[in-house]
């Protein structure tokens, strides 16, 4: 097992690139190695060490034994664990663009916040967020209409917009909160989403599931409301509570699913007559 | 400068060279018979020498390919490469950028590609490209087939008029030759439409596809161009179009060829480009297999029929076309992203990015169509080498391709061991097919005949006066058997040992060495100019209505020509 | 409007000049010239004509440096270039904006300096439709000539686009009023639909008005698809607009021979911004099903369609594109000039033929107050207050000949009219000269000791 320890002494305005500094790379290097390092800055290359004192602990055959620490404010290092395949990466702090993008195999863990395209295309390993993410979280390149297809994405905190977009695999859990358009053109895999949605979840989905536990601000028309269900199951996991069923996008004739908590959302049934049975389960479930 | 390549082994079939030791020397850009003691040496003892490639048939320039590479990033991105101190960056897959279009180009030691289909009124978009394209020389052809004066001309049956009008638009659009594209089919798809057949009326315009094409190709020989017509039939990719094709070919059997010195160089009055998506029998992709027996027999019997084979090679690519129909058609199926581009009075276009997949039964019969098709034509000098780049695979891939056709053992162990679909035994012949090309008929598909398809005069061989386009490829033929070592092939094709591009070394050992500006190759009618006066004349009331420019607007002026390759054609 | 009588008092006609203005690219205008400079415009409508009649007093005459008090002061042409030249030569994260009234030619150039230094090349879509090009990304792009709206369409839309104030001649010289071939009787053979939450000039001009909510556009459109595919809508109303009108313009656009959709920035700049071209892109998709559709964005500056074409046959990327590390690079969110500028990335600015000063906003002016900024232009604007130094180029269309693409991808050659101000030079020449200036500052960084292909081009699906 490897150690290597990135302790910030400076801070730049110009983000640094690590696409080359990922586990794959470096499992073998040195203190030595990493001082004769030129780390990318625009279009020049300046000395890792003006920025980063550099200590290394231990002995890695492989990349799967390195296990990799920055500690302070990268939220200008860009393509943190872009690419990897395996090994660990903790952040304590923020992290800029593209971290764990097109990752396929070890855990990225980031104590702070992230900016866009956290998880962008991955391919499997798990990528973890304590705090908040911007913008196309899991989502794909630009055009691409595969994206993220395995692995696994946890935000503690708040999604930005478009998280998960054309996902065709693999799992998105967000604890907070999510911006408008979830899982847009998604085909395949699960976004769950604890918090509040503002708006159009899963705009043009065709397949995959969205499951919301919060509140949802408002739906698109190409969602048909199936009904109410209980501890519905979703691709082997059971969903404990009663949801409201839709699928869709029926715009393009879509098959996906979309439950959304019925608790917090009856206000989308109140159209249905208050004698209704199943809005009165609700009523008995919520008073238990 | 002079140069000698010293003892390589020349493969020359435009010369009937055939593996022969030898010489090859030249000067200032040219292949001379001799140079004197001065003459820098350049020694290739033992390896492959031929003219430097030309493609007949590619889309490399033009609006179609900047709507493609505009609308996906997601190609360009496949493609990345960093410069170096000669080459500029590099970026895309199936759709790369002009700079890399011609680094790739001439790292497989070609030297003239075709851009084939040009619409008029864009034409200076396509010169703009050609520009930025280094090392390699382009012959743009316009669109004529959907052309609304065009579909007049041919149902008053005026073919004068037509002469001068195809005069006059390949000097206002610096054109090469005569292109059509699915024939009254595109102008059918200005209403959502296309025609079915051969005989097919475009809508309003009361005139059917037969009667554009006989009316072109007859303007066509009455001019006297280098290049005979250019034609990508009706039905293109649906099953059972055979007849149609057919019935194409075979329509134009009674027009003499051009008996000018211009059009003397090629022995064709029709070229069938990428025939391998018109080879197709059966009702519906249920019921679909091979016609490329039946095909190929018509061309065997028919000398005056050229093609080119469109060879699908199983790769994430992007199609374009003027048949824009068509396009709409495939997009229907897979749902991918779909672009299209309508010209006004002139033609459309139609994009979609495509998988090819080995796994796919429809893939994969049209992977074996196309090799039966070069298999199945016994002259080489009537089948060229062509992927239709990008449409049935990227043009990066006519090393494998070659490698393919050198080696039956290899074909059979891909069919053998699963590695394509099982349609390619069921629904083709190719499996029994047992012949292998060799380096002679490879030189003969990939330079000779589609030089001589093209009526160049100046390339494509290695006789003294000709452009020094010469590739040097890293095998030794006595020492080597490309049957037994596909990949050997595919990589020494891949990566020339040399490459000159008049007379200059631009490749050296797979490596760009160094850059020049490209040429574009354009025919210059002489004899036509009172005709073409007054066939300006007669249609500029409507073409001032109706285009949404000015006629000024309209011509490709000098200032997007730089460097021309000017083709006289003494057509009186 | 007031009447004004013909201007008589001319020295001679250039006829068939275009309009350097919006993407329409008028090329039919006749520039009257009197003295050297063109004293009345026929044709053009009054936006083009006051651009090409240019105002004197504005323009930018001679090259200045910021001295050290900060006043722009009056220098010699190669003190201005010197200086210009350092500032790119020393930075680690150039920027060069704008482009998009400039000509091909000049671009040229741009690109070589800009892939040589490794900045960043980026121009007005990144304000206006860079969405729409995302769109296109994600979704398609099914376009067609304007000449062939002319010739065929039977309906035409306008969506978030006023046509009638920002392309003034769009709809008398291609879409709603030309007579066509198909359609003989002009404005009488067409329906005009214009889809905006105001009731906008255009929609005046419209059969039909469709004026759902602000920031209502994704849930309309999806409605509207939803309609096509035979379902039937559970809400009385989408975004403002009753159902039974839904299904009324549904049908009507699916009975339309030859139907065209011009979208503006009123669709790109709402809630959900490319998504709500991602969808108008499907629907139109949808609706070639039964019929014939097209679409086209009504792109704003009158080359901005060119940078974007332009750049993808030279790099591949039609914008924001990244030469930084030697290669090409685009990522929405990354190398776009407005979100490197408020994460305050930039330590130099190139703007040329543009006006960020009053376009862009806040949080990326205050940056460029703090950074080297390098004008290439003609006139005074915000902008100027902002630059270090002024580089005063000249009027392409008018006093140098260029090349520039419509909206729909027509290119235009724009010719020259008239000698250029003695003290100004050609924009392409400028940033040529800057190109040999910067390659004799500072060797070219970045570059690969010998070619690495792509792995990507390795890649056969059967491996
Ligand atoms: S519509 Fe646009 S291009 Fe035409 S004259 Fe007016 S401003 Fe100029
Ligand atoms: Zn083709």
């Amino acid at each position: 097992m490897k150690t290597i320890t990135f302790d910030q002494k400076k801070t730049s305005s110009i983000a640094l690139e690590f696409d080359e500094l990922i586990t794959d790379n470096i499992y073998s290097w040195t203190e030595e190695d990493f001082a004769a390092y030129k780390v990318p800055v625009g279009n020049s290359r300046f000395p890792i060490t003006d920025y980063f004192d550099i200590t290394v602990e231990g002995e890695a055959e492989s990349p799967a034994e390195v296990k990799m620490i920055l500690n302070g404010d990268c939220n200008r290092v860009k393509y943190i664990g872009c690419k990897m395949s395996a090994g660990e990466v903790v952040v304590n702090g923020d992290a800029d663009l593209h971290v764990g993008a097109e990752m396929s195999g070890g855990v990225v863990t980031v104590f702070g916040n992230v900016a866009a395209h956290a998880g962008r295309e991955m391919k499997g390993g798990k990528l973890e967020i304590m705090g908040n993410t911007k913008e196309f979280c899991g989502a794909s390149y630009i055009g691409e209409w595969r994206g993220m297809s395995g692995g696994e994405i946890i935000i503690h905190g708040n999604a930005g917009k478009q998280c998960g977009e054309c996902l065709v695999g693999g799992k998105i859990h967000v604890l907070g909160d999510c911006d408008i358009l979830a899982g847009i053109h998604m085909t395949k895999g699960t976004i769950e989403i604890d918090g509040n949605v503002n708006r159009w979840p899963g705009g043009q989905m065709k397949n995959g599931n969205i499951v919301i536990h919060g509140k949802v601000g408002r739906l698109l028309e190409g969602f048909v409301e199936q009904g109410i269900v209980t501890d519905p199951e979703l691709d082997g996991i059971v969903y404990p509570g009663r949801y409201i069923e839709y699928k869709g996008d029926i715009a393009l004739n879509g098959k996906g699913t979309l439950i959304i908590d019925a608790e917090k959302n009856r206000d989308r049934l109140s159209t249905w007559i208050e004698e209704d049975d199943e809005y009165n389960a609700i009523r008995e479930y919520r008073a238990q | 400068m002079e140069y000698i390549l010293k003892n390589g082994i020349v493969y020359d079939p435009a010369n009937e060279v055939n593996g022969e030791k030898m010489d090859i020397c030249f000067k200032d850009g040219k292949i001379v018979e001799d140079v004197s003691a001065d003459a820098e040496v350049l020694d290739v003892t033992d390896k492959i020498v031929m003219p430097a490639g030309v493609d007949p048939h590619a889309h490399v320039a033009g609006p179609k390919l900047v709507v493609g590479r505009l609308y996906r990033p997601e190609d360009e991105r496949r493609g990345v490469a960093q410069k170096t101190k000669v080459t500029r960056a590099e970026a895309g897959f199936s759709i790369p950028s002009c700079p890399t279009t011609g680094y790739r180009y001439s790292r497989m030691g070609y030297g003239t590609v075709c851009e084939a289909a040009m619409p008029p009124l864009e034409a200076k978009h396509t010169h703009e490209e050609i520009n930025t394209i280094p090392n390699i020389d382009i012959n743009p052809l316009p669109l004529f087939g959907n052309n609304w004066f065009v579909m007049e001309y041919a149902r008053e049956n005026r073919i004068d008029d037509l002469a001068a009008f195809i005069a006059a638009m390949l000097r206002v659009s610096k054109g090469y030759g005569v292109k059509i594209v699915n024939p009254c089919g595109s102008e059918a798809w200005g209403w959502g439409m296309n025609v079915h057949g051969y005989d097919d009326k475009a809508p309003y315009f009361d005139v059917t596809s037969r009667e554009v094409v006989r009316a072109l190709a007859k303007a066509n020989e009455q001019l006297g161009l280098p290049h005979s017509i250019h034609i990508h039939p009706n039905d293109l990719g649906h099953p059972g179009n055979v007849p149609t094709t057919i019935a194409t070919l075979d329509s134009i059997k009674d027009i003499a060829k051009s008996t000018k010195a211009s059009a003397g160089v090629r022995d064709q009055t029709i070229h069938c480009t990428h025939a391998q998506f018109h080879s197709y029998t059966g009702n519906s992709w249920k019921d679909a297999a091979s016609g490329a027996e039946e095909v190929a027999d018509f061309i065997n019997k028919n000398p005056y029929v050229t093609c080119d084979v469109g060879q699908v090679t199983f790769d994430e690519t992007t199609t374009m076309t003027a048949d824009a129909p068509m396009e709409y058609d495939l997009f229907k199926i897979s749902g991918l992203k779909w672009a299209n581009k309508d010209i006004e009075c002139e033609t459309a276009a139609g994009i979609i990015p495509c998988i090819y997949s080995p796994k796919t039964p429809v893939s994969t019969l049209q992977w074996a169509i196309g090799l039966e098709l070069f298999l199945h034509i016994e002259n080489p000098w009537q089948v060229c080498l062509t992927t239709d780049h990008p449409n049935a695979g990227p043009f990066i891939r006519y090393p494998k391709i070659i490698s393919w056709l050198m080696s039956a053992e290899k074909r059979m162990s891909m069919i053998d061991n699963g590695e394509v679909h099982k349609w390619a035994s069921k629904r083709t012949g190719l499996a029994g097919l047992e012949r292998e090309y060799d380096f002679y008929e490879i030189a003969t598909i990939s330079r000779a005949a589609p030089a001589r398809i093209h009526g160049f005069q100046d390339r494509g061989a290695l006789t003294p006066g000709y452009n020094a386009d010469i590739a040097v490829y890293d095998i030794n033929p006595n020492d080597f058997d490309p049957s037994k070592d596909p990949e050997g092939v595919e990589k020494a094709f891949s990566n020339a040992y040399y490459t000159i591009k008049d007379g200059q070394i631009v490749v050296k050992d797979g490596d760009i060495v160094s850059t020049k500006q490209s040429h574009t190759i354009w025919t210059n009618v002489i004899g036509y100019e009172e005709e073409e006066k007054q066939i300006i004349d007669s249609i500029m009331p409507f073409f001032t209505q109706y285009y949404s420019v000015k006629w000024e607007n309209y011509q490709v002026h000098d200032h997007y020509v730089p460097n021309p390759t000017r083709v006289d054609v003494e057509a009186k | 409007m007031t009447y004004e009588p013909p201007v008589t008092d001319y020295d001679h006609i250039v006829e068939n000049c275009t309009c350097a203005f919006c993407g329409c690219n008028c090329d039919d205008l006749d520039f009257l010239v009197k003295d050297g400079h063109v004293v009345a415009v026929r044709h053009a409508c009054r936006l083009g004509a006051s651009k090409v009649m240019e105002d004197m007093d504005q323009r930018l005459l001679v090259p200045m440096v910021r001295n050290e008090e900060g006043v722009l002061e009056e220098v010699d042409w190669d003190t201005a270039l010197d200086t210009a030249a350092k500032y790119i030569a020393e930075s680690v994260r150039p920027v060069f904006y704008g482009w998009s009234e400039t000509s091909t030619e000049c671009m040229k150039e741009g690109v070589e300096l800009g892939e040589y230094i490794g900045a960043v090349l980026d121009n007005q879509a990144t304000i206006c439709h860079g969405p729409s090009l995302q769109a296109m990304q994600n979704a398609g792009y099914p376009i067609q000539t304007l000449g062939e709206v002319k010739n065929r369409a039977d309906v035409i839309a306008y969506s978030g686009s006023n046509a009638m104030n920002s392309h003034p001649r769009h709809l008398a010289r291609y879409a709603a009023f030309p007579r066509g071939y198909f359609r003989q009787r002009g404005r009488f053979d067409r329906t005009v639909i214009t889809m905006d939450p105001k009731f906008s000039d255009t929609a005046k001009m419209s059969d039909k008005w469709i004026g759902f909510e602000q920031n209502g556009d994704y849930g309309f459109y999806n409605a509207l698809r939803a309609v096509l595919k035979g379902k039937k809508l559970q809400s009385e109303s989408v975004s403002g607009i009753p159902a039974e009108d839904i299904y009324e313009l549904a049908a009507e656009m699916e009975a339309a021979e030859f139907g065209v959709l011009f979208f503006g920035l009123g669709l790109t700049h709402t809630l959900g911004k490319q998504r709500n071209i991602d969808i108008a892109i499907k629907l139109v998709q949808d609706l070639n099903t039964n019929s014939k559709w097209g679409l086209t964005p009504m792109r704003g500056h009158f080359n901005v369609n060119g940078f974007n074409i332009f750049m993808a046959y030279e790099t591949g990327w039609a914008f924001g594109v990244d030469f930084c590390r030697g290669y090409g690079r685009y990522m929405m969110g990354e190398t776009n000039t407005i979100d490197l500028l408020v994460r305050k990335e930039p330590d130099c600015f190139m703007v040329i033929a543009a006006d960020p000063g009053a376009h862009f906003p806040n949080g990326a002016n205050q940056h460029l107050a703090n950074i080297p900024v390098i004008q290439i232009d003609i006139h005074w604007g915000p902008s100027t207050e902002l630059a270090d130094v002024v580089l005063p180029g000249s009027f392409i269309s008018v006093e140098c000949g260029g090349t520039s693409y419509r909206m729909d991808g027509v290119p235009i050659w724009m010719k020259k009219a008239i000698d250029k101000p003695e003290t100004c030079r050609d924009d392409e020449w400028i940033v040529r000269e800057l190109k040999e200036r910067v390659m004799k500052l500072r060797e070219e960084p970045n570059v690969a000791d010998e070619y690495v292909p792509n792995e990507g081009l390795a890649c056969l699906l059967d491996k």
